[in-house]
Parts: C-alpha cells; sequence; structure tokens
C-alpha cells in the first residue's frame, strides 16, 4: 500500500506544483439581457496537483458555480477550465460525464449515498459505473484510513452522518481521480465529524498527493486547507496560503465589509 | 385549510395526471356499458315497437299455452263491428334450401304468412301478395346469399319442392321465435298450404274508423275465448321491447362485470399513488401539523384533495364513456341485430350520476388509508432532515408472513374441498371463492413476493452491468410500493391466465372427446323436429355400399320416461359398442356390452354393479337386462348402452336413425368423400351433412373468438395497471431527483440512467405478470377441473408467452416518460433543490 503512496510524494508547499486543474476567465451568465446574473465575472484561478484547496465567499458569491463549472457539472457562458491537457469547456455532454467518471471525485453536502446499496457497494460504485477494476489494496488503505472497516456491510440507514460523509470520502477517493470536488462536505456534520471528515480530506492530499478543491463558507474548515481562495461577486479577490481559521476569518471580514 | 388543499392541488397537478387517468379510464368503461346498452335497448323497443303499434288489437295463445288460436277465432273477430280488417298469422315448419339444394340450419327455418294487415313491413323490396312470392328474413337472406330477385326453393309439408321469387327482405329484429331458425314469409293461403300448419300464432287486427284500440280490444276479447289472449298494439310492443331489453340487460350485466375489474384495479392504483404522494409531502403534512392543524383537518385535506380529482377525472370518464358507448353501438349493433340508424345515443341522467359516482367513491376509499396515514406524521418529522435516510424501512412482519401463508393454505384447502364435490356449480363457487381469498394471500405477502423477486433475479441484474444493478436495488427499496403497483398487474394477469387456461383445457378436453369416439369424418343427421323420422335407414345403408366410405356408425336413441325422470337408451350399429361409444368405464367394458347385456350410467344402476340384473322401463314394457359395465354420468349422451337387437325388440316405433358417423377410406381424397356422402343424402335434402373438420375449426373459431373478447375487456384493466406502474415509477423518480444527478456526477451516462429506470419498471411488470399467471394457471385449471370431470389439463404456453412479452413492452413503455424525465434534469439544478 505504501507504493500508491508513494506516486506523489508531498512537496513542503504543494501549491507550488504545476497546476492539474485551471481557469482562464471564467463567465457565467444566468438569465439574459436585462435580467442576466453574471454567477461568475472572468475567473482565472490555478489548483496544484496534490494540494488541498478551499475555495470560500459569502453567500452569492459564485463560490458553487465556480465547483459546477470547474467540475464539468455546468456549462460556462465563456472562458476556458482545463483539467490536465483536457480543455474540458470544448466537451460535450457524453464526454464529460466519462471525464466526470474516470477522472474526478465528488463529495456533496448531503452525503449522496444510495439507500438501498451498503457502505462498501456504495465506496465500489464510481468503479462499476466506470466498469474498472479497483485496486484491493487502496481500498483496504482507504477504508482503513477513513475508519470504515466493520460499517461496510451496513446501510446508510444504520450509520451516522460522519460515518456516511466518511463513506463519501472513501468513494471519492478509491478511483484516484485527478481531483477530487468536495461541495460543504462539513455542512450537515457536527463539529467532530467534520473534524474528522477535513482530516482526511487533509492527509489524503498530504499522504496520497489526491488534489483536493473544496467549497465551504466555513473559516474552520478552510483552515484545513493548504491554500484558500476568496470568491465576491463572482470574481476571485484574494488568498491566503497555509492558513489559519483565524486569518480565513479575518478576510472574510473584511470582504464583507 | 381548503385553500391549502388546492393550492396543493394545482402545485402537483403534474403527479395527479396519471391517477385521474386510471380512475377516468374504469369510469368510461362504466358508463360506456351503460350508453351502450341503454342505446341497444332503446333501439331494440323502437324496432318492435314500431311493428306492434300498427295493429290496434292482437290476439295471442295465452301465455303457457301450446295451443296456436283457431281459425274460428279469426272469423269472429274479422265479423265484429269494431273491427275494419284482421289477419292470422300462420307460422310452421318451412324449410328453405340454400343454393346447393340442402336444407338450411339445423331447425327447418320458419313459415310465416304476412296477410292484411300485418306487423311487419319489407326492409328491401315487397312483402309477397301472390301465391309465387316469398319474402325471407334478412339473417336467413344473410346466411344463404339470397337476394331480392332470385328464385328459392322451400319444402313443402311432404317434402316436395316449390319454387318461389324473393319479393323483399323483412327484419324480423329481435322476434323471438324467429331470430334463430329464420324464416320465409307467404301469402296467408301459400304460408297455410306450405307449413300445413293449422290455426294461427297470433291474429292482427286493425280497428273500424272512429274505434279506439281499447275498445277494439275490448270486443275482440268477447269472442277470443278461452286459451287466448288479446292485447292492445300497445301493450304487446311494451312486452316485446321488455324481452328485447332482457338481451341488452344481460349483456350489460356481462360488461359491467369486466368494468368492474377496471375499477377495483384503478381503485389500487389510486391508492397507490395517494400513499406515494402522502410520504412524500411528510414533511409538507408536518408542517401544517407544526403551524397548528389537527389531525382532522390534515385527513380532511388529504380526503378533500382525492374529492377534486375524483369528481374531475369521472367527469372526463363519463364524457369518454359517453362517446364510448356510441362508437360501440354504431360497431357492435349489427352483432345484435339493432338498427344503428334507428336510435340516436340515449344518455340517461343516470348513467352520469352512476358514472361520477363510481369514480368519486372509489377514490375517496382509495385515499382513506394514505389519509389516515397522513394523520400518522408527527409535527416533528418537519424538522428531520432527509426523507431518503428513513425511506429503507422494509421490515415486512413476521404477522403478514403468517397472515399470507394461512391465507394461501385456506384457499388451498377450499380447492381441494372443490375438487370432493361432485356439482360442477358448487365447485366453480368455491373455486372462485378460493381465488378470492388466494388473491387477498398473495395482496398481504406482495412486498415479500417482490422482495424474493428481485432477490432471486438480482444476481443476474449485477451480472448485467451497473444500471441493471442498480434497478434491482431500486426494485427492492421500497417493496410495499411496488408490490401495491405489481398488484394491480396481477389482477389483470390472474384473469386472463385464468380464462386461457380454461379455454385451453376446454379445447383439448374436447377435441380429445371427439378423437377418442368413432373417428368420423362427416355426420348425417336430421333436422331437429318433434316426433321426427330421424335418419331412414336406407341412407345408412347407401353410404355402407359407397367404395369412398369406411365405415358407418348408425346411432339410434330413445327416451323412456320413468317415475325418477327420462332415461335414453342408444344404441349403434355398423361398429362395436367400445369403439362407437369411447371414452373409459368405472367397472366392467363396454366391448361386453352385448344380447342382454347393457352399459348404463351410474345414476341408473343406482346400487347394482356389473353383473347384476337391473329392470328397464322399454317402450315395450319393463325388461331386464344384465349390467355389463357403469359409466360415469357426466361424460356421455346416453343413460343406457344397448345391442342393437335388444333396442329394436325394446323400441320396435324406433325406425330412422338418430344420427350416422361416416369415416371415409384411406384411398378417398377430401372431395370424392364429401360427394360420396352428399349422393347418398340428394334425394333427402332436409338431412343435416356436417363436416367434422369444419365443425372442430367452428368450435375452436367460438371459443378463440371468445377469448379475444374476454382479453379485449380485460386488456383495458392491464393498461390502467400499467398506468398505475408508470405513475409509482414517476412518482419514485421525482424522489430520486438528487439521487439521480449525484449518479450522473459521478459518471452515469444519460442512456445508463434511463436503462435503469426502464429495468425498474420491467422487473415490476414481470413480477406482477408472474405472479398473476401463476395463480391463473392454478385457478384456470381449479376452475375447469370443477366443471368438467375428465379434465385435460393444458397450459397455452404460446399466449402466456405473448402476455409476458406485451407485460415487458408495458414496462418499457411504463419507464418511457418517467426516464425521460430522470435523464433531462440538469445535474447542478437538481443537487441546487431539495
Amino acid at each position: 500500500m505504501s507504493q500508491s503512496a508513494a506516486k506523489a510524494a508531498p512537496a513542503s508547499d504543494p501549491t507550488h506544483a504545476p497546476p492539474v486543474v485551471t481557469s482562464r476567465d471564467l463567465v457565467k451568465v444566468y438569465g439574459r439581457a436585462d435580467s442576466a446574473v453574471h454567477a461568475l465575472d472572468g475567473v482565472t484561478v490555478d489548483f496544484a496537483r496534490g494540494a488541498f484547496t478551499a475555495i470560500m465567499g459569502p453567500s452569492g458569491s459564485g463560490k458553487s458555480t465556480l465547483m459546477h463549472c470547474l467540475a464539468g457539472l455546468d456549462t460556462v457562458t465563456s472562458g476556458t477550465v482545463h483539467l490536465g491537457r483536457t480543455e474540458i469547456t470544448r466537451l460535450r455532454d457524453k464526454q464529460l460525464t466519462l471525464l466526470r467518471r474516470d477522472r474526478i471525485g465528488f463529495i456533496f453536502q448531503s452525503f449522496n449515498l444510495l439507500p438501498m446499496l451498503t457502505a462498501e457497494q456504495n465506496i465500489l460504485l464510481p468503479g462499476r459505473i466506470a466498469k474498472r477494476r479497483h485496486d484491493p489494496a487502496r481500498f483496504k488503505r482507504i477504508v482503513e484510513v477513513v475508519g470504515l472497516g466493520d460499517r461496510l456491510g451496513h446501510l446508510p440507514s444504520a450509520l451516522s452522518g460522519g460515518q456516511q460523509q466518511r463513506v463519501a470520502v472513501a468513494r471519492a477517493l478509491l478511483g484516484d481521480p485527478e481531483v477530487v470536488y468536495a461541495d460543504e462536505p462539513t455542512g450537515n456534520l457536527d463539529s467532530r465529524s467534520g473534524a474528522e471528515v477535513l482530516g482526511f480530506l487533509r492527509d489524503s492530499a498530504r499522504d496520497l498527493g489526491q488534489t483536493v478543491i473544496m467549497v465551504t463558507h466555513d473559516p474552520v474548515a478552510a483552515a484545513y486547507a493548504d491554500r484558500v481562495v476568496f470568491l465576491r461577486d463572482g470574481r476571485l479577490v484574494d488568498e491566503v496560503h497555509q492558513p489559519t481559521a483565524e486569518t480565513v476569518l479575518d478576510r472574510l471580514v473584511k470582504l464583507e465589509s | 385549510m381548503l385553500r391549502t388543499t388546492l393550492a396543493g392541488l394545482r402545485m402537483h397537478k403534474g403527479r395527479l395526471v396519471t391517477t385521474a387517468l386510471a380512475i377516468a379510464l374504469g369510469v368510461m368503461f362504466v358508463s360506456g356499458t351503460l350508453v351502450f346498452s341503454d342505446t341497444l335497448r332503446e333501439s331494440f323497443s323502437s324496432q318492435v315497437m314500431g311493428s306492434a303499434e300498427r295493429m290496434d288489437a292482437v290476439v295471442l295463445p295465452a301465455q303457457g299455452s301450446e295451443d296456436p288460436v283457431s281459425g274460428d277465432v279469426l272469423d269472429e273477430v274479422r265479423e265484429l263491428p269494431e273491427i275494419d280488417r284482421a289477419a292470422g298469422v300462420t307460422m310452421g315448419d318451412a324449410p328453405l334450401l340454400d343454393k346447393d339444394g340442402r336444407a338450411v340450419g339445423s331447425v327447418p327455418t320458419a313459415g310465416v304468412s304476412v296477410g292484411e294487415p300485418t306487423r311487419f313491413s319489407a326492409d328491401e323490396g315487397e312483402l309477397p301478395d301472390r301465391p309465387g312470392e316469398a319474402a325471407l328474413a334478412t339473417s336467413t337472406a344473410e346466411a344463404t346469399g339470397y337476394e331480392v330477385g332470385d328464385s328459392a326453393t322451400v319444402l313443402g309439408p311432404d317434402e316436395q319442392k316449390h319454387e318461389f321469387t324473393v319479393t323483399g327482405l323483412i327484419d324480423f329484429g329481435t322476434e323471438p321465435s324467429l331470430a334463430y331458425r329464420g324464416a320465409v314469409a307467404f301469402t296467408s293461403p301459400v304460408a297455410a298450404e306450405m307449413t300445413g300448419a293449422e290455426g294461427y300464432s297470433e291474429i292482427d287486427a286493425l280497428a273500424a274508423e272512429g274505434v279506439s284500440a281499447q275498445q277494439a280490444a275490448d270486443a275482440v276479447s268477447a269472442v277470443a275465448g278461452d286459451g287466448t289472449e288479446v292485447l292492445t298494439g300497445q301493450e304487446l310492443g311494451d312486452r316485446l321491447a321488455e324481452q328485447a331489453g332482457a338481451q341488452a340487460d344481460a349483456l350489460a350485466t356481462g360488461l359491467l362485470l369486466f368494468a368492474l375489474v377496471s375499477v377495483v384495479v384503478a381503485a389500487i392504483v389510486i391508492s397507490n399513488t395517494f400513499a406515494i404522494l402522502v410520504a412524500q409531502r411528510q414533511r409538507e403534512m408536518a408542517l401544517l401539523r407544526c403551524v397548528g392543524a389537527v389531525r382532522r383537518q390534515v385527513f380532511t385535506a388529504v380526503v378533500t384533495e382525492a374529492l377534486v380529482v375524483g369528481l374531475l377525472a369521472s367527469a372526463l370518464g363519463v364524457l369518454a364513456g359517453v362517446g364510448l358507448g356510441y362508437a360501440g353501438f354504431a360497431v357492435g349493433a349489427e352483432a345484435f341485430d339493432a338498427d344503428a340508424g334507428s336510435a340516436d345515443v340515449v344518455v340517461k341522467a343516470q348513467t352520469v350520476l352512476i358514472g361520477l359516482a363510481v369514480g368519486t367513491v372509489t377514490t375517496l376509499i382509495a385515499a382513506v388509508l394514505p389519509a389516515r396515514r397522513a394523520t400518522l406524521v408527527p409535527p416533528l418529522a418537519a424538522l428531520r432532515t432527509s426523507a431518503t435516510a428513513t425511506a429503507l424501512d422494509t421490515r415486512v412482519g413476521i404477522l403478514r408472513m403468517a397472515t399470507g401463508t394461512v391465507l394461501l393454505l385456506a384457499s388451498a384447502g377450499v380447492v381441494a374441498l372443490a375438487r370432493q364435490t361432485d356439482d360442477p356449480e358448487t365447485g366453480l363457487y368455491l373455486v372462485v371463492g378460493a381465488g378470492f381469498v388466494a388473491f387477498a394471500g398473495v395482496i398481504v405477502l406482495s412486498p415479500l413476493l417482490v422482495r424474493a423477486a428481485v432477490a432471486a433475479v438480482s444476481p443476474l441484474m449485477r451480472a448485467l452491468g451497473v444500471s441493471t444493478a442498480l434497478a434491482a436495488d431500486n426494485a427492492r427499496r421500497n417493496p410495499r410500493r411496488a408490490a401495491t403497483a405489481m398488484i394491480a398487474l396481477t389482477v389483470g394477469a390472474t384473469l386472463i391466465t385464468g380464462y386461457s387456461v380454461v379455454n385451453a383445457s376446454m379445447m383439448a378436453t374436447t377435441t380429445d372427446m371427439l378423437d377418442r369416439q368413432f373417428p368420423m369424418d362427416y355426420q348425417v343427421r336430421a333436422q331437429f323436429a318433434e316426433e321426427g323420422p330421424g335418419v331412414p335407414p336406407e341412407v345408412a345403408r347407401d353410404l355402407r355400399e359407397s367404395p369412398e366410405v369406411a365405415e358407418v356408425v348408425a346411432q339410434r336413441s330413445a327416451t323412456a320416461e320413468t317415475g325418477d325422470g327420462f332415461v335414453r337408451y342408444t344404441t349403434f350399429r355398423g361398429v362395436p359398442p367400445e369403439e362407437a361409444a369411447g371414452g373409459g368405464t368405472d367397472a366392467g367394458d363396454l366391448a361386453d356390452v352385448g344380447p342382454g347385456r347393457v352399459a348404463v350410467v351410474s345414476d341408473v344402476a343406482g346400487e347394482r354393479g356389473v353383473g347384476d340384473t337391473l329392470a328397464l322401463t322399454t317402450g315395450e314394457g319393463e325388461r331386464d337386462y344384465e349390467i355389463a359395465a357403469l359409466v360415469e354420468g357426466a361424460q356421455s349422451s346416453w343413460s343406457v348402452l344397448m345391442d342393437p337387437e335388444d333396442f329394436s325388440s325394446a323400441f320396435p316405433e324406433v325406425r330412422g336413425d338418430e344420427m350416422l358417423m361416416v369415416s371415409g377410406a384411406e384411398s378417398a381424397g377430401d372431395e370424392e368423400l364429401r360427394d360420396a356422402v352428399y349422393a347418398a343424402v340428394e334425394d333427402r335434402p332436409t338431412l343435416q351433412v356436417d363436416s367434422m373438420a369444419q365443425m372442430r375449426r367452428q368450435y375452436e373459431d367460438v371459443l378463440n373468438t371468445a377469448f379475444l373478447a374476454v382479453v379485449a375487456m380485460l386488456g383495458l384493466a392491464v393498461v390502467i395497471a400499467v398506468f398505475g406502474i408508470a405513475n409509482t415509477l414517476a412518482l419514485s423518480v421525482l424522489e430520486r431527483t438528487r439521487e439521480s444527478a449525484m449518479l450522473r456526477a459521478m459518471g452515469l451516462k444519460r442512456a445508463q440512467l434511463r436503462v435503469m429506470l426502464m429495468w425498474e419498471a420491467v422487473l415490476m411488470c414481470l413480477v406482477g405478470a408472474l405472479v398473476g399467471i401463476g395463480l391463473g394457471v392454478f385457478f384456470g385449471w381449479a376452475a375447469s377441473a370443477a366443471v368438467l370431470d375428465d379434465l385435460l389439463f393444458r397450459v397455452p404456453t404460446a399466449q402466456i408467452a405473448a402476455f409476458l412479452a406485451a407485460a415487458v413492452a408495458a414496462g418499457l413503455l411504463a419507464s418511457v416518460l418517467p426516464s425521460r424525465r430522470a435523464a433531462r434534469t440538469s445535474i447542478t439544478a437538481a443537487m441546487a433543490s431539495e
């Protein structure tokens, strides 16, 4: 299991590694003409390989839209998004589906496990969709890391919120995706479970070299990241490296004013 | 509260469309049937009223009397000052020959007189008014191909041929005695001569100027004397209309039974929809409770919703039903001898009310349970986060298992009891009762059945790919919901399969009975007439001499009355009794039947067994015979089978054969044999020659047509059930919007999502159909075994396979709209919405 971990050794500051996801002049307009809303208004940003980045901003700042556009879940009005060498903004729906399937992992706010599948089946689901054989060693290691060993056979309804979200994390990580997007992953969790999940995300970036991009409005959550980028009114307005909860909160307060 | 309900209805109207359709279809069937039968009845009665009302006074033989009205009565009626003119209707046998020179029908056509006046008028052409002229009943003309202007041959009382020119066609409509046998109409003197009938079956009279119908009838009544009945034309019309109406009523009752099935299925569908809606709106209900609504108000809200939906859908159903009834009448009128052009569509206020009531009340009843469940939602549920976390409450109690098993066992017990019962009717009722009990058991067990069935196929579906694997899991996640949707289909599947099994088994059993009998190619018998001479023995003799004929079995029968009832004696000449009679025996051997030794059915034998002596009443008094064999009563057409010699001495007055069974020689071709048989009966046009191949074909045609008609009637119930499955799926899709979005985000292709839902629907349909097929096969067997002792059980695999294929197709169809919707939803929008 150490082989897969050794693949991308963490640099001292992973945010300086070459970018895996880049966006250039990203614009997303909802509605048309007079009632148009600029959810994204020219966002240019790079996300380094193996880094854990948080996207922050007040409500309506466009942080969720940015994540959806970066992940190929939503179309952009103009500008480009690259995942590695692929310009995903040029892809059609079907190609996007395959791209998400093979190269991206997702963690959502409300867990989004399939209620009729056991924890293990949920973790293996993306692999089944992609008809991909999973690496048993990686599976074992991930399950171990997120601490689900004895709960694998349970249905989601028998798991606590924190456990469910750990299943979701394991699911996102198993396929060794180029990037994992997490949308408010701790939004529905109590602070202890939230801390555990965030710890796993940070560890997966450090130990497995996993690129993680997380949208959150919680400064404490953002403090787990290597870097925080701030959005306001659809524009990238600030960023912090090696953040702490205090520095993040400080910037947020400034943004709001 | 009412405003909230209505606002909710407007918001969710899409979810209720299929429910409304299910109700509307059921109501359409009910009101369509009523409109159809009312229109048919109206058409019948306008026809008969029209013909009867032309008369002022009518003399009929008293009800129950067999004797015609004597000719003297006509003379006296004509003398009456109140009567302008009167004519008697002669009625008797007047066998019409078809274009091949053979008598038409197994009963001779009726010869009827149309005098002046007469109730009947020509539909086409004119009534006969010369000796060489005749008019045919429209049905007879249709059967024989005669047209106005043709020349037709009718046999007189001594079988001499008379030529007539067809001057017109008369529609006798529903006139009871003429509808079945057909008729030839002559002028009064010719009719009397041709039929040899004395007296009149009816005297029609017109009143003199200034005399009312009632006065005329009273005057006629005074002279008509005993044994007659005098009616005004109006009264006769009413009576005939009532008789004709009975036919329409019987039809309506049959159709309403099928309509009932549709309504029941619709009720199941509605109940399921409301249950799902209540479950989905748990938070809404809880919120209402939070803001202070009491349980009663929540209950009323759901019931009000049902009331509004039920009323609207029923109104739609009644409208569609009126259209259906009228279309049905326009298409089907001919089959019932009704005149499609004669009546406007009849929509009674009663029909509208019944349609509305059936739909609304059904909807209300179906909504009561879900509404009660809605009241049990605690206010706190509004604060709970996700419904998906609690959706998987699949625990189905041991109680359910136990109740279901007990019901199924009870049903099996009743079927076993029915097998013990001798009386077919009681047996049939027991089987039907057992069917209901078993169905209740299946309903109780259905969630378990769904789980078990899906569990059985899921390894296969897992192996097929991720879409099918997810479909299997989805089908299992809410077994109760899936089960109810499935049960709706099971109703139709059970009935269709059951009927197809009965149909196939009957066909096989009858064919087998025919096969076991003497292997005949042709059958020759006399036209049915009381005390008829039968087939003259010369015919059998001639046929035996023909080289194309291998063997001829002549069957003779006589009936003798004993203290207990009638005993039917039969003998076969030409081949040994065991070959001619066929079939098995309970004891002894048919081959042992010979002089002094008879085979009898067990009822006649009483306590006696083979070898015992039995005294039988014959045409020549009581005689003793030894019992050679005993047979089961129900399977033979005779009660005593005798040796030909015994028969001749016991019934010397029987000189003709009842029926000849003719088998062709190996060397003779079909055409040659046919020619030979017809040559032997050429001089005897009234003998009926039937080809067995043709009879079997006709018999199969009749059964197949009946099968198709029944399937068509039950088809609507299946369609409603498929609506229910589509609706269940659509509502599940709505519920799982986020889930679908997540699957799409994780890389599930749109097509895969569609395939998943498609399989889910197909799985539901298949389980429903298979459970129904299982029940149908079992109860089809039980029902036909109750009626037929020697049943050959047949499962019509082709028909069942076709039905299964239809179920799969229905599943595919049911998934089209829901899966389109699921695949189209934008991922980000679905993620954002709760």
